[in-house]
């Protein structure tokens, strides 16, 4: 299947991929963003600049549009796809974790019908996923975040466009009106075989009241939740300290806009 | 492998040719268009030579197959100049000396004419971000912001001697 | 002669209208009927015996013209730069991962691909030397060259020094990274003879080794470069082209032969990776007293220009400063890691990387500004460096220093916070450095144009300096333009061409604008005399009175009704030859005591960059918020191009301070790619601050011009670095300095 292409192209010119039949699902009209009450819903072949230049995910999703926003540079946004960043499954893939944090589902279908599943539970390992060979990813759900949520992304990459991610970490907090966190996710890329959420972080961060030291501690523990390697882009000891870094970072700029949305609103 | 008739539009022409299933918009403009202007710097989509807009937007054509060009419109850089006169932004490069050896630039012109069509009036910012995908090892990227400038510079001008466009 | 109209003004290069329609053609772009496709198969190993070698089967492949192995070179099988050590095609033992073994030229590249597939080669892997120091112990053969140069006592400067100095400093390979990639186009003229479009620096070298390789006379190949899209040194050696003569020799039609990006940065040379021991002896003052060096350069499998890049290392490694007592041993050793070769700069960046740094290391200790130490031990015009050249024009060291602090208010730089948050921490860092410019005393710099005025006036200037870039030839158009007063728009300058244009040598060394630049004025003075000589006899008037400007003759400064284009018609009319062909040679002054360097350069390219960084000090990353860069070009022709070789110089050397490096392991290169060998883009560069000084170089240079192709990436590393130590505290000694090098930050800061 090729929607955008830039990864699988790529891998056909390598020779790592030598499609016989190759299905162009530009044909099948999942470009579009559309608003329902509860949901947004995505196409699979919309493209990153749509993503970026759409008013509705710019309102609702501003850490989804702020990871389009670093990705690759212009040429590449204008072509790679929100279903293709899925389905390549890489574990550095930028645009997963913000979804993940905004709790998305997809939505597979082939010939017998569709399953939905949240997206975290997609991957199986790098350049792994549990579609079927008959399936195609056809859309993202995004459910409507609670009224005060807030999310932040961060990437790490050596420099400041066309870079793959050292580690990316997108923070995601909404609270109850005393401060108290309601949902929290913490969605790491590029740490581990899989895009992951750094569990035990959130249980620290869960059901309680935001306080730095509450925040530190939670970046710490998801420091210690990860399992990266070493690559010629950073070595596994870089990437559990940014870990920490970012996250920390990222927890705290989530739970500033929190407070400003409250004032604002 | 099966070639396929695809047709679509290039820098104002309709064109109809025989395209394979692997073979990249990039090698059909250059192998079997003779368009060599748009160059091939890595094959991989690393460094923008060969940028070209499909349907209005800037893009690597060699990320994109030959046949996801069908019933599109492709405009390259042989495409810019109308009637014999060069677009501001290609006289400004010069004037700026926007590019030294001159292989990043069919590329960069793509991308700057994209931002000039959609921004009359682009921030230092603004055309750093648009050229963040086209590599340039020669020049750096100062005399691209001052072309792209002088150039939405000149474009307004030109309009607003013109009156605003018809909608 | 009046004011000047053209030289120093902007002026868009000659070429700038084919570029920027499209129309430029590079060596990808060539296309000829029948042409054929060229690929070369190479070797998967770092070292390896060829056991065995068939290409039956691939020859016998429909679509395939020519399959070559070494057996098949008609003549030499070797490149040949400084020595013919690198096999065209190996014979019996791979050396590293860039080696070609095979050779093929096919009707498309899918059956060219094909054709490499069926090649049936095995291969015996052999252990290969990767670590140059280890190496050095275990095999004295290995040591490709050993030298050391001495002036002065250095052991009794350090006995009698208040302060010693010693650090090691690593620096890594770098990659060119030309927008275009190696590549030629091979045919056979009606004649027999060989012609090849070559993305060259070096023409007439190209048709010898060519020449040699297909053991042909020189007179039978033609070499002609077309746009070339980019060098910075690769392409001053031979790459491709040979294999495309070759192959279309064999084939009996043209060969188009383009290296992929990976394959390129596989095979071609990188810049030396050194390892530098170097020890700094002072005075409390601040005063140099003396300096000691032991580089080990990493050569690769063959010599390639090791020895050239090791002699500029030793030649520059005591920085623009006084400096009398000096050893430098400079050591090369053969490995099976990527070759190596010539690189912008050549190397002098990895040497000021080391003096630079150390400097500051040294004002430091003493508790001295860093600008002040430097201007406190700056040459001066007149200075003897310890290679025995005297300065003749020095005045741009210190100027270029003070110059580029009043530009960042070095003094008052600390009123921009140091600390704008918690995790940032702001610095300066400055470095100046001097380069040469030219081949050096003793070896024959020269170059030739040839030059002609036709009837209307219309200028065509013939030159083999390769432009790939650079902006020679715009420099050339404003040359002869300025001297036969005519406009730009009158000069075409036609594209190297062996057959047309005389040798220029190659462009290297900073050396086209002031060798070919001369050539141009010789010529160009030719003709102009011989106008100026019809002027004055058609108006009567004397011809000291006379001059060329703006397409008229003037007359004690104002235009005559007479025309250029008239004098070239009288010219043409009464059989008056308008056409000059010179040939120029760079003389270095005999009246100098024995310069005991060997090649020592001796037009110096004084600059100097500051650098103001920002630095997270919880991730490592360092961001260049402003760089400011002053460089001397003695006079600047082409304002245009002097500028954009300076910030892309500059935007090289933040890449190559940073985040550039190729890894490796065990000879293998891990990252191939434009996307994982990391070069700074247009959001990671800031706007470069520059300004050039004009101090004219008094003997040999045209109108004073020096050439500053090279200076600008040579400050760079060290400026940042600088800037980082004085941002955290923490003085760095390797290159690239990544995030990963920078962390941890020392405590307290």
């Amino acid at each position: 299947m090729i929607a955008g292409g830039t990864d699988l192209i790529l891998r056909m010119r390598d020779r790592v991929l030598s499609p016989s039949l190759l299905i162009d699902l530009r044909a099948l009209s999942l470009g579009n963003i559309v608003l329902g009450d509860d949901e947004l819903c995505i196409g699979t072949s919309v493209s990153l600049s749509q993503v970026l230049e759409n008013t509705d995910t710019q309102r609702l999703f501003p850490a989804l549009v702020a990871a389009c926003r670093e990705f690759a540079g212009p040429p590449i946004r204008n072509r790679a796809t929100l279903g293709g960043n899925i389905a390549n499954a890489s574990p550095a893939a930028d645009l997963v974790p913000p979804l993940g944090a905004y709790d998305a589902r997809v939505v597979l279908r082939s010939a017998g019908g569709e399953r939905v599943l949240p997206l975290l539970e997609f991957f199986t390992g790098p350049g792994q996923s549990v579609i079927e060979p008959d399936e195609i990813l056809t859309e993202i759900r995004l459910p409507l975040m609670p009224t005060l949520s807030a999310a932040t992304f961060i990437k790490l990459g050596q420099r400041r466009s066309m870079a793959i991610s050292q580690v990316n970490v997108t923070t995601r907090l909404s609270i109850h009106e005393e401060n108290v966190v309601s949902e929290v996710r913490i969605v790491l890329g590029a740490v581990a075989p899989v895009p992951m959420r750094a569990l035990a972080a959130e249980q620290i961060i869960s059901g309680n009241a935001l306080s730095d030291e509450l925040l530190c501690s939670a970046a710490q523990k998801a420091a210690e939740e990860i399992m990266p390697i070493s690559d010629v882009r950073a070595s596994r000891s870089y990437r559990v300290e940014m870990t920490e870094v970012l996250v920390r970072r990222a927890l705290f700029a989530t739970r500033d806009e929190l407070g400003r949305n409250a004032t604002d609103g | 492998m099966a070639e396929t008739q695809i047709a679509f539009n290039i820098n104002g022409n309709q064109e109809q040719i025989a395209a394979e299933p692997n073979q990249t918009l990039l090698q059909l403009l250059r192998d079997e268009l003779g368009l060599t202007g748009t160059k091939d710097g890595c094959s991989s989509g690393d460094c923008g030579a060969c940028v070209v807009l499909l349907d209005g937007k800037p893009v690597n054509s060699c990320m994109v197959l030959a046949l996801q060009a069908e019933g599109s419109s492709v405009t390259t850089i042989e495409g810019l100049a109308k009637d014999g006169e060069l677009h501001p932004v290609q006289r400004t490069f010069g004037e700026a000396w926007a590019f030294q050896c001159g292989f990043c630039t069919p590329g960069m012109l793509i991308s700057c004419y994209a931002l000039l069509e959609s921004n009359d009036n682009p921030t230092r910012e603004e055309i750093l971000r648009a050229i963040a995908g086209n590599f340039c090892r020669c020049t750096g990227y100062q005399g691209v912001v001052k072309a792209v400038q002088q150039a939405a510079a000149e474009l307004r001008a030109t309009n607003s001697s013109e009156g605003a466009p018809d909608e | 002669m009046s004011e000047l109209a053209i030289v120093g003004q902007w002026a868009a290069s000659p070429g700038a209208e084919e570029i920027v329609t499209g129309e430029a053609r590079y060596c990808p772009d060539i296309r000829l009927p029948g042409m054929l496709c060229g690929k070369l198969l190479y070797s998967p190993h770092a070292r390896a015996r060829v056991k065995k070698l068939d290409v039956s089967k691939a020859r016998e492949m429909d679509g395939v013209f020519a399959v070559l192995t070494h057996a098949d070179v008609p003549g030499e099988n070797s490149y040949l730069y400084a020595q013919p050590d690198q096999p065209l095609l190996v014979v019996d033992e791979v050396r590293f991962q860039g080696d070609a073994v095979a050779a093929v030229a096919a009707r498309d590249a899918r059956t060219a691909d094909a054709a490499l597939a069926a090649i049936d080669v095995e291969y015996e892997e052999l252990p290969g030397v990767f670590d140059p120091l280890e190496a050095m112990q275990r095999d004295p053969d290995s040591v490709m060259t050993n030298q050391v140069y001495r002036s002065g006592d250095v052991a009794a400067a350090i006995a009698s020094a208040d302060v010693v100095i010693e650090n090691t400093y690593r620096t890594q390979w770098a990659e060119h990274a030309f927008l275009e990639t190696e590549g030629g186009v091979g045919l056979v003229d009606d004649d027999g003879g060989i012609t090849v479009y070559s993305s060259c620096q070096a023409p007439h070298r190209d048709r010898m080794q060519i020449a040699r390789a297909l053991a042909m006379p020189e007179s039978m190949v033609r070499v002609i470069t077309p746009y070339i899209g980019g060098a910075f040194g690769a392409k001053d050696e031979a790459h491709v082209q040979i294999h495309a003569g070759l192959l279309a020799h064999a084939a009996r039609r043209p060969v188009h032969l383009i290296r992929e990006r990976r394959e390129s940065i596989l095979t071609h040379v990188k810049r030396h990776p050194f390892v530098v021991e170097y020890t700094t002896a002072a005075t409390s003052e601040g005063k140099l007293l003396a300096v000691k060096a032991r580089a080990i350069a990493d050569a690769g499998p063959y010599t390639n220009s090791t020895h050239e890049v090791l002699n500029k290392f030793g030649e520059f490694i005591g920085g623009p400063y006084k400096v009398e007592n000096i050893e430098v041993e400079k050591i090369g050793v053969r490995t099976n890691n990527p070759i190596t070769g010539a690189f912008r700069g050549f190397g002098a960046p990895q040497a000021a990387f080391v003096y630079e740094s150390q400097m500051d290391d040294l004002a430091r200790q003493l508790g001295m500004d860093p600008l002040e130490i430097r201007l406190l031990n700056g040459v001066e015009t007149g200075t003897k460096m310890y290679t025995g050249v005297v300065v003749r024009e020095g005045t741009a060291m210190k100027a270029s220093l003070n110059k580029a602090a009043e530009m960042i208010d070095w003094q008052s730089r600390d009123q921009l916070e140091r600390e704008p948050a918690s995790h940032l921490r702001r610095g300066w860092g400055v470095a100046t450095i001097l380069k040469g410019s030219g081949l050096g005393r003793g070896l024959s710099d020269h170059a030739g144009v040839m030059l002609e005025m036709h009837r209307d006036g219309s200028v065509v200037l013939h030159s083999a300096a390769a432009d790939m870039g650079q902006g020679i030839t715009t420099v050339m158009a404003q040359l002869a333009a300025e001297r036969l007063g005519v406009d730009m728009a009158s000069v075409r300058v036609v594209r190297a061409d062996t057959s047309k244009s005389p040798d220029a040598g190659g462009t290297s060394a900073s050396r086209q604008a002031m060798v070919s630049g001369n050539a141009v004025l010789e010529a160009a003075d030719s003709i102009r005399n011989t106008l100026l000589k019809l002027a004055a006899g058609k108006t009567r008037i004397e011809m000291d009175r006379l001059d060329l400007k703006a397409g008229k003759l003037l007359v004690d400064g104002e235009p005559h009704e007479l025309s250029v284009s008239d004098l070239a018609q009288r010219a043409g009319n009464w059989g008056y030859p308008l056409h000059a062909e010179s040939l120029v040679h760079f003389e270095y002054p005999s009246d100098v005591p024995e310069v005991s360097y060997r090649y020592s350069q001796e037009v110096f390219q004084f600059c100097t960059q500051i650098a103001q960084v920002l630095v997270d000090c919880e991730t490592g990353q360092v961001s260049v918020e402003r760089m400011i860069a002053v460089h001397d070009a003695g006079k600047m022709i082409n304002p245009g191009g002097v500028y954009g070789q300076i910030e892309g110089g500059v935007a090289q050397g933040i890449g190559y301070a940073l985040t550039e490096e190729l890894v490796v392991q065990e000879g293998h290169t891990l990252n191939p790619s434009l996307e994982n060998y990391v070069i700074p883009m247009a959001l990671d560069i800031p706007e470069i601050e520059m300004e050039v000084l004009e101090f004219p170089e008094p003997i040999g240079a045209p109108l004073g011009a020096k050439g500053i192709a090279e200076s600008p990436i040579i400050p760079t590393a060290p400026a940042i670095r600088n800037a980082i130590y004085d941002a955290i505290g923490k003085p760095l000694y390797e290159l690239p300095m990544t995030a990963e090098r920078v962390l941890p930050i020392p405590d307290g800061n």
